[in-house]
């Protein structure tokens, strides 16, 4: 057993299951009575690969991608993380997940209103636990890649669409998580736009991150190694 | 550290939400100087009307004009008033009074309103004529100066002890009174300022002039009278002497034409005999009166209206403070309950990026407390500076402001504050986070 287990570290370690999804299912209840979301989602993703995602709107992309950032739980399943067993995990452990190993860029931005371009990227450092040095050089760093650096002190509400995400983006790299999982970043962008963001993405991926996209578009899926749909509850 | 942290993060986040934070300021800004004023409003009025009404020692018996009209059963109906008409006592009344066994003084009181003048200064003045037990029995402590003697009085001495406002007004340290008004408390009438800036000077300017009236000679009607004392200020609305200017009995009614009492405040030589010399006094005036156009009044008699009166007055406060923290609790409530739920997809994102419950929570209790602190000192203090200008101004009562509603006021923001901002986030915070980001 103990062999087996240190096996399974080492395999970890040296990085090649990021991601392993076996038999999730996730239910919503409504008034209309319970409506079966994911059926039993199987999925497997190697360190350092970029996948894509897609389906139809309505599909559960979004719910399973809220799984695999441990915002939320399914109802059954085993979702393995770099090793560690999340379907497992109380409320604190996933907390903790989130803010080190997970970075998420969500559908609509979600960037905190009243807060600048600057503090919405430190924000993650504020209540990191990983020691990252100097923040501020760090977030700033990071402002510069996504071109933002002369923008950091403007509030979200006057940056343009492309902006916002770029901003988004930037805070779910903060922490250098060793996952980036995305929800239609492209999905209100112009095609110049969209390129850049995908160059962005190419670059966090060639550093070694572990990229998961939704999408609906064709060319943000041909980015990816691989693309899987969604359909019916099942991944195929 | 991790307090500090969140301490750090509730500052922030109030300067973030600067705005929002203002206007759930203003509500509490505004319910607790609501509070505040409201009971210091119940209060002033409540110990005006008390201190108005109940002067009179447990050995004392009033002596009034007028009949006390007397209730079904027998009590004295203060709260119907007093017959109104003029006063028949005279002094003689008040000799008789004296001979009454277990009487130890009897203090007569004339009053008039009348000008009293001094060099270029002019003033509206009470007059009042009295014996040497008056400032005694008036709780008229003096302030320079002495009071007149028995010896004074039996030789219808030209002497009188003035009152604070007066002795100002004539030294002319303060604006002439309005005339026709009835000695106006002059002082009151000066800005906050001009009276720190007399103070600060009373060392150098005032003391180049007169500082003092003790010995000089004013005039009042036709005859001039020497100043020998006057005395502290009192505050006490009713029966204030700050505008009065005292002088023998015996010299009041040999120079002005006062004739009437206006008062007579006896005293018995206890407590126990009060019944006895309550009944004695009645009977010794009686028969210098073809009728019964006078009161004679003990203390418990007065008490039993005056508890009347503090029952009703208690029960407006209980009720006006319990109004006041209705309307500032349900304000503070609102306030706090819109401003977490605006912010509930904020902590989803909070908690999406890796902040934990408590993480959150702290941030939110600090703010909550900020909130309510700031909120709370800035409405106190503008409820006080209310209250201090209102005393300024206004002559009508004084507010005061208890320390029990400032500490209630506060309190009750905390706590009503507390629940219902924290609450909610709480709420918000142990949402998965999922949740939370749909939440519109
Ligand atoms: N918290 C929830 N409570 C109830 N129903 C939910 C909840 N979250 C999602 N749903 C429902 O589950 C279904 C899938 O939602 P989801 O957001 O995963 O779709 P999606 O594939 O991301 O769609 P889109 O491409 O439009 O973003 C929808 O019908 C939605 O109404
Ligand atoms: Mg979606």
């Amino acid at each position: 057993m103990l062999v087996l287990a240190f096996y399974s570290e080492m395999k970890n370690l040296g990085g090649r299951d990021m991601i392993q999804l076996h038999r999730i299912k996730k239910a919503f209840h409504t008034g209309s009575g319970k409506q079966d979301i994911l059926r039993s989602v199987d999925l497997h993703v190697n360190t350092g690969e970029y996948v894509a995602i897609m389906g139809k709107s309505g599909s559960g992309k979004s719910t399973l991608l809220n799984i695999l950032g441990a915002l939320d739980s399914a109802d059954s399943g085993e979702y393995v993380l770099a090793g560690k067993p999340v379907h497992k995990m109380r409320q604190a452990k996933r907390t903790g997940l989130r803010n080190n190993e997970i970075g998420f860029v969500f559908q609509q931005f979600q960037l905190i209103p009243n807060l600048s371009v600057y503090q919405n990227v430190l924000l993650p450092l504020t209540y990191g636990r990983k020691k990252l040095g100097r923040k501020k050089a760090r977030v700033m760093q990071l402002l510069e890649e996504v071109g933002l650096a002369d923008k950091r002190k403007q509030k979200p509400a006057r940056l343009s669409g492309g902006e916002k995400q770029r901003a988004a983006i930037a805070r779910a790299l903060v922490n250098e998580p060793s996952i980036l999982l995305a929800d239609e970043p492209t999905g209100s962008l112009d095609e110049t736009t969209t390129e850049t963001i995908l160059q962005l993405f190419d670059r966090v991926h060639q550093q070694g991150t572990t990229i998961v996209v939704i999408t609906h578009d064709q060319e943000v899926a041909n980015r990816a190694q691989r693309v899987i749909h969604l359909r019916n509850g099942v991944l195929v | 550290m991790r307090i500090g942290n969140a301490l750090k993060l509730a500052c922030f986040g109030l300067w973030a939400n600067k705005f929002r934070v203002l206007s759930a300021m203003m509500g509490i800004v505004i319910g607790l100087f609501a509070v505040i004023v409201l009971i210091s409003i119940a209060v002033g009025v409540k110990d005006t009307l008390l201190k108005q009404m109940g002067s009179l020692g447990a050995e004392q018996i009033l002596v009034m004009p007028g009949r006390v009209l007397d209730t079904a059963n027998g009590e004295k109906d203060f709260l119907s008033g007093i017959t109104s008409v003029p006063s028949t006592l005279t002094y003689d009344d008040a000799k008789a009074v004296e001979a009454v066994p277990h009487v130890k003084t009897v203090t007569p009181q004339l009053e008039t309103v009348s000008k009293a003048a001094y060099g270029e200064q002019n003033v509206q003045a009470v007059l009042v004529g009295s014996t040497h037990q008056y400032s005694r029995v008036q709780h008229a402590a003096l302030a320079e100066g002495r009071f007149f003697t028995d010896e004074e009085q039996q030789s219808k001495e030209k002497v009188v002890v003035l009152g604070s406002n007066i002795h100002d007004a004539l030294l002319g340290k303060t604006a002439q009174p309005q005339p026709g008004s009835t000695g106006a408390p002059a002082a009151e009438e000066r800005a906050w300022w001009q009276r720190a800036l007399d103070s600060f000077m009373a060392g150098t300017v005032v003391s180049a002039q007169e500082t003092t009236l003790i010995g000089q000679k004013l005039t009042i009607g036709e005859h001039t009278y020497t100043v020998i004392g006057v005395l502290e200020p009192n505050a006490t609305l009713g029966s204030s002497t700050d505008n009065n200017i005292v002088m023998p009995i015996e010299t009041a009614l040999a120079s002005t034409d006062m004739k009437y009492l206006n008062k007579m405040i006896v005293e018995a030589d206890s407590t126990d005999v009060i019944d006895e010399v309550d009944g004695a006094v009645f009977s010794a005036i009686k028969q210098n009166h073809k009728e019964i156009d006078f009161s004679v009044v003990k203390q418990d008699q007065m008490l039993g209206a005056i508890d009347n009166v503090t029952t009703i007055l208690q029960v407006m406060l209980l009720g006006i403070t319990a109004v006041a923290l209705l309307i500032s609790g349900t304000g503070i409530m609102n306030v706090m309950v819109m401003s977490v739920r605006e912010r509930t997809r904020e902590i989803g994102v909070r908690k999406a990026i890796g902040a934990t419950t408590f993480e959150i929570m702290a941030q939110f209790f600090f703010e909550t407390l900020l909130l309510c602190l700031i909120g709370g000192l800035v409405g106190i203090g503008l409820g006080y500076g209310f209250i201090e200008l209102w005393n300024h101004y206004i002559d009508a009562f004084t507010l005061t402001l208890p320390l029990w509603a400032v500490k209630l006021a506060l309190g009750s923001t905390m706590v009503i504050g507390g629940l219902f901002g924290i609450y909610p986030a709480l709420k918000a915070a142990r949402m998965k986070p999922s949740h939370a980001l749909r939440f519109e």
